[in-house]
């Protein structure tokens, strides 16, 4: 039988489950409830002063990429569970692909800040 | 109570029928009979040709299983009484393992993946009698007793989806069985069982779906095991990489 | 004679069974959760554009379909984190420590860890943009 890779897709799944349990709830309030009706120039320099900090930046690209590697580790297992007719392969570059992509987008332009 | 009750079992025998079809069995209802005694019942007084399997009647030999309304249980330890509100209950063979006839499944695919995972001990040298036994104090045997609970039942196989799917998946009781051994402080063979664990018909094939464990009749606990299996797989994972960035072979 | 009947599993394998539909349910709360994170980085990449158009962005996360989004998205993250912080007592296992200590460490932990961030936001910056 063949080693599977499988463990670094199952690490950033679990590290984004984890992620997601403990802080997620809060964190889906706060920028789907709080950051929109928050005073408009205020919330900009508030969001501003946060990623110019450097942990502002760790914490903002923990809290996107790995909640994308935990979903798309599901999405595709259960794409496969469900019988969906489109090749293993394929499904799984799509998925972990996009999270890898949007990832190191998400990464490039904190830096720019 | 009402005095009788209506088990319908899926009845398969091969090159008469296609696929199985459900027969109706009225049974006399008492509140201590079981499942298994039912089909007792009636392979002696109504209907000699059914087929099914048991042995101990005592949820130890793990012979009985079968799917009693959709769940996989153990024909021993299910009793009628608990169907008697509804009047009737429906048994088939152990869902995703090939039928042979009535309720009687082929376990030889199953037995295949438990013996894939050698489960038997390993030792570097092997110790002269003289020497006494391998001692283990109560919290070494703590570490793996409950894995070492299995009957091979084969429940845990009907609860899995992802063995439903593709019978290569080694499945919940081996891959408990794998780490009952590795957990086990006389054993000396994980690097023997590591490389079944670390395929993707070993721990990665299971997401963690969870029904192994709840309809495991002996409490074992396989979904536990699994995923156990997957952090010491991701261990192992992360090891072979330094191995190789150290210039090693793969392993 | 042997002739095994083996029916081959199909797609609805999950619609007779309560564990099984739990179980899709569980990993179903990974869609919203995905839509959630592709909206946070969409934010980010309103805020890359200037102050404009991140106030814009702010705006149209008030319409009352994102706002519905949210909702669900918050609920599939408390069915994610109670469904996920049950299971964690099967991995982590830690000597002399029992299994439901460690789920109600974890259970703690979390309800501390959303109201750490909600709470944070409250101090960072004054509420009252609606319909500016």
């Amino acid at each position: 039988m063949k080693r599977s890779n499988e463990p670094i897709a199952w690490s950033l799944f679990g590290a984004g489950g984890m992620l997601l349990a403990l802080i997620g709830p809060g964190l889906v309030f706060t920028t789907g409830f709080l950051l929109p009706f928050g005073e408009p120039v205020a919330t900009w320099h508030a969001v501003d002063a946060f990623i110019a900090h450097p942990l502002g930046k760790l914490f903002l690209l923990a809290v996107i990429a790995l909640p994308l590697y935990h979903t798309v580790h599901r999405l595709h297992h259960g794409l496969q569970e469900l019988h969906v007719p489109l090749p293993h392969g394929l499904v799984a570059l799509l998925c972990y692909g996009s999270a890898t992509v949007l990832t190191i987008a998400s990464a490039s332009w904190l830096l720019v800040r | 109570m009402s005095d009788s009750i209506a088990i319908y079992v899926a009845r398969y025998r091969p090159g008469e029928d296609d696929a199985p079809t459900e027969q109706r069995y009225d049974v006399p209802l008492s509140a201590d009979l079981s499942v298994l005694e039912a089909l007792n019942y009636i392979k002696d007084e109504l209907d000699p040709t059914l087929s099914y399997r048991w042995s101990c009647r005592m949820a130890i030999c793990g012979s009985c299983g079968v799917m009693i309304d959709g769940e996989p249980r153990l024909g021993c330890k299910t009793f009628l009484r608990e169907f008697a509100g509804r009047g009737e209950l429906h048994l088939r063979a152990l869902d995703h393992f090939p039928v042979e006839r009535d309720l009687v499944v082929d376990l030889e695919g199953f037995m295949g993946h438990l013996e894939t995972v050698k489960p038997w001990m390993f030792h570097e040298a092997e110790r002269p009698v003289a020497e006494g036994e391998y001692r283990q104090t109560p919290a070494e045997l703590e570490r793996y007793q409950q894995f070492s609970q299995c009957i091979n039942c084969g429940l845990c196989y009907a609860a899995c989806p992802q063995f439903g799917r593709d019978d290569s998946f080694l499945g919940p009781a081996a891959l408990t069985l794998a780490l009952r051994y590795n957990l086990d402080s006389r054993d000396e063979g994980s690097a023997e069982r590591m490389p079944f664990l670390n395929a993707d018909e070993g721990v990665w094939r299971c997401t963690f779906v969870g029904y192994c464990s709840e309809v495991c009749p002996k409490d074992v606990d396989p979904a536990a095991a699994v995923n156990r299996g997957k952090v010491a797989s991701t261990i192992n994972y992360g090891l072979n990489l330094l191995r190789l960035a150290g210039g090693k072979r793969d392993a | 004679m042997r002739r095994p009947w083996r029916p081959a599993q199909r797609w609805n394998w999950w619609q007779h069974n309560p564990a099984y539909r739990r179980y899709l349910l569980r990993e179903a709360t990974a869609l919203p959760l995905f839509v959630y994170a592709l909206v946070l980085v969409s934010g980010l990449y309103r805020y890359t554009q200037g102050q404009l158009a991140f106030t814009r962005w702010l705006e149209a996360m008030q319409s009352p379909g994102w706002l519905a989004f949210h909702a669900l998205a918050a609920a599939a993250c408390v069915l994610h984190a109670i469904t996920w912080i049950e299971l964690v007592p099967k991995l982590l296992v830690v000597p002399g420590i029992s299994g439901p200590t460690i789920k109600r460490g974890h259970q703690v932990a979390a309800l501390i860890g959303s109201a750490v961030i909600v709470g944070a936001a409250l101090a960072s910056w004054p509420l009252g943009g609606a319909g500016s």
